[in-house]
């Protein structure tokens, strides 16, 4: 600019500017660093907020979608779904999952994840709100045990999530009956709990199935509680006929546990985990619980149609036991088929019974002495199940227990039943000794006699004709002598006419003697 | 160069930006100056165009990647949240067959922008480094980008107007999400950067370098 000096081509008169102190550098630059700080601090923000990076499989991706599902705790987003990809080997899918910050706390082994969608299972409808919202994925975050970043999604909701107040149970049973994850569990008839997991132990002899019984109904579980299968409704055919019990409609639908606590016990609190046993029907739960049995075994020789394992065994009406197990035999040394029953008696049933040692012999061989017997008893005429009867039969032939077997084998009696089934077969029996072919041979002999005689009585023919028509001819002139028409008839009847005549007379005559005695002597008075 | 192509500046003159006032520059300065008549701040070029814009382009382009990367608009429709980037917008009206309105967005939200930062930067480097390269071709695209510039608004007026007539509780509701502030920064940003840019200096360093 120096080159071009002033007071050229005539701008001597223009004003001069004025100069004032240079700025070092200029404050826009403070716009890029504001920019920076601002873009740094939301990035710091962004990147503060990435929790871990999980991954979690499940067998089907339904209802997931990458980037848009979340994963909730409680209905607090805690994570989002970034990837959706398919296993290796096709077998199901794997989501990548970036949690919040924070959310690494939470995630341990036991952590369990599921998808949340709409649900009817276990008599209730769970995750409506994801027909509008989508699907999520719950989680149950567990906050002990080892960190881990992998996780295997449940197929179903966990029943109960790890932080619901209440205590585990576990039940054995032989049969699972209709009991599934999910089915409720009653007390009183109020749902307060549902079954957690139900499997076989590992054992195979029972089935175990954990529940849970929310807080605070998880204090009326005692240490006695009894709980039983209150699935679908439980129809018992037994002697006493057909008893239907329900413990709700849900239970008939999906099946369901109930336990009640015993009457008036104190007894205490069950600790969680307390392994009770789970009775078929509320019926074996109510029967009282004798610890002790002996068994017994006892031999029919006839059908035992009608008698199943669990059929009462009754001394003089009253349940004493249960049959255990009905078999059939073959002897092959003495040819013959035999029916072993085992029974089982719990003796704690009848008080002071001697029964209680096992192999007391002496006692058992007295009472056998005196009579005790089993006997097959119609229990149900209508269902044709029997029962086994003991009972002392002061009359019945001797016998004794056979000590010889694994168990003591007591005597036993034809059923009353039988008892006439074999008196019908002596009846036949005897009946089979009447000599019915002699009888035929002497009634034939007879029969010929009869015959001979027949024919020697032919010659009799022509003079019994002559004595008929005589004995005719002698009713002809009979009748022509009786006949309407017959004089001696005519002559009869005015006789008789006569002698009604002369009655009458007589009858007048009577009359006049009743009223005038006196004319027997002094004749009518009319004619004096 | 013909006597008519005579600047301003190489008369040793400046005119005021606010009364028109022809001034000489004074020997050895050229900053500072005020105007003697009424007292405005006078400039043959821009203070620190360079700086400035310099700056300002950097601004946009720290504001940019926010821009792109958050999303702009979050849609809640029947308790389903969706919130959209500027690109996943896009990729949704391609996916839906809505190519005008992809094209649209894509233009005034991604390409214009881009393009700005883009047209902005190569102006500084060209000046820079004293290039006389068509210098008339590079005027036209400042010219481009101070016209196209204010254009990239649409995308914000199109939310600021949704966020504002989309208000039907849980039917459907419309929120802006930080990546529309960030957006519109961009857009700001590159506007005042193009208004600190002196194309004069395109001609003065071309005329040096002749």
């Amino acid at each position: 600019m120096t080159q071009h000096g002033p007071g050229r081509d005539g701008f001597e008169d223009v004003a001069e500017a004025e100069i004032a102190e240079r700025q070092r550098l200029s404050v826009v630059w403070i716009i890029p660093l504001v920019a920076l700080l601002v873009g740094a601090f939301v990035a710091w923000r962004v990147l503060s907020a990435r929790g871990p990076e999980i991954t979690i499989s499940f067998k089907s991706a339904e209802g997931l979608e990458a980037g848009k599902t979340k994963v909730k705790y409680k209905d607090v987003e805690v994570g989002l779904i970034e990837d959706v990809s398919l296993e290796k080997d096709l077998s199901g899918v794997v989501c990548r999952a970036r949690m919040v910050a924070g959310a690494e706390n939470y995630l341990r082994s036991d952590t369990r994840f599921w998808i949340v969608k709409p649900r009817v299972a276990g008599g209730q409808v769970s995750g409506l709100g994801t027909l509008l919202s989508g699907a999520y994925v719950g989680m149950d975050p567990v906050v002990s045990g080892k960190r881990e970043h992998s996780f295997i999604g449940l197929e179903i909701p966990p029943i109960v999530t790890l932080h619901e107040a209440g205590r585990y149970f576990v039940l054995h049973s032989t049969r699972a009956g209709s009991i599934d994850v999910g089915t409720p569990v009653f007390f009183r008839k109020i749902s307060v709990g549902q079954v957690v997991s139900s499997e076989l132990d590992a054992t195979d002899d029972f089935v175990t199935t954990r529940i849970f019984v929310r807080a605070p109904f998880d204090a009326r579980v005692h240490t006695d509680s009894r709980f039983w299968n209150a699935s679908g409704f439980n129809a018992t055919v037994s002697p006493d006929g057909v008893t239907i019990d329900t413990e709700s409609v849900i239970s008939i639908l999906v099946g369901g546990i109930a336990f009640e606590a015993r009457d008036g016990s104190g007894a205490p609190l069950a600790e969680p985990e307390t392994v009770f046993t789970l009775f078929e029907s509320r019926e074996a739960a109510d029967r009282p619980n004798y610890t002790r049995t002996v068994a017994f075994l006892v031999q029919f020789d006839q059908s035992v149609r009608g008698l199943n394992v669990g059929a009462p065994v009754e001394f003089r009406g009253i349940e004493i036991g249960e049959v255990t197990s009905v078999k059939l035999e073959f002897d092959p040394k003495r040819v013959r088929f035999r029916v072993p029953v085992t029974i089982e008696i719990e003796p704690e049933r009848i008080a002071g019974m001697p029964l209680a040692e096992r192999r007391d012999h002496a006692a058992l061989d007295r009472l056998v002495a005196g009579g005790l017997r089993a006997q097959l008893k119609s229990g149900n005429l209508l269902t044709g199940q029997l029962v086994i009867a003991l009972d002392m039969h002061k009359d019945a032939p001797p016998a004794k227990v056979l000590w010889s077997g694994a168990m003591p084998e007591l005597p036993t009696l034809p059923t009353p039943l039988e008892e006439i089934t074999a008196s019908l077969t002596q009846l036949v029996e005897r009946l089979s000794k009447v000599p019915v072919e002699k009888i035929g041979s002497d009634l034939s002999a007879s029969l010929a006699a009869l015959r001979v005689t027949l024919v020697k009585s032919e010659g009799l023919g022509p003079a019994l004709t002559n004595t008929l028509q005589q004995a005719e001819r002698t009713l002809a002139s009979t009748d022509a002598l009786i006949g309407p028409d017959s004089s001696v008839n005519s002559e009869l009847r005015r006789a008789l006419l006569e002698l009604s005549e002369a009655a009458r007379a007589l009858g007048l005559a009577a009359e006049q003697f009743q009223t005038q005695p006196s004319s027997v002597i002094f004749g009518k008075e009319g004619n004096q | 160069m013909s006597r008519q192509e005579q600047t301003a500046l190489e008369a040793s003159c400046a005119s005021c930006h606010d009364c028109g006032l022809l001034t000489r520059v004074p020997r050895g300065g050229a900053h500072g100056m005020h105007c003697p008549r009424c007292g405005a701040a006078l400039h043959l070029r821009k203070p620190r165009s360079l700086e400035r814009t310099w700056a300002l382009v950097i601004a946009a382009a720290i504001c940019y990647l926010p821009a792109n990367l958050f999303p702009v608009m979050t849609v809640t429709s029947f308790g389903k949240a969706q919130s959209d980037t500027i690109m996943s917008g896009v990729i949704y009206f391609v996916s839906h067959g809505d190519w005008p309105l992809a094209v649209v967005i894509f233009t005034a939200s991604v390409f214009v922008p881009l393009m700005k930062l883009a047209i902005l930067t190569f102006l500084l480097i060209s000046v820079q480094l004293r290039s006389s390269w068509r210098p008339v071709e590079r005027t036209r695209m400042y010219r481009l980008t101070e016209v196209i510039g204010r254009w990239s608004m649409v995308d914000i007026y199109v939310i600021t107007i949704l966020v504002a007539l989309v208000r039907l509780g849980n039917l459907a509701t419309i929120e802006a999400a930080p990546g529309a502030v960030f957006f519109g920064a961009v857009v700001v940003i590159t506007i005042f950067a193009a208004e600190s840019f002196d194309p004069r200096i395109i001609w003065d360093r071309s005329a040096t370098g002749s």
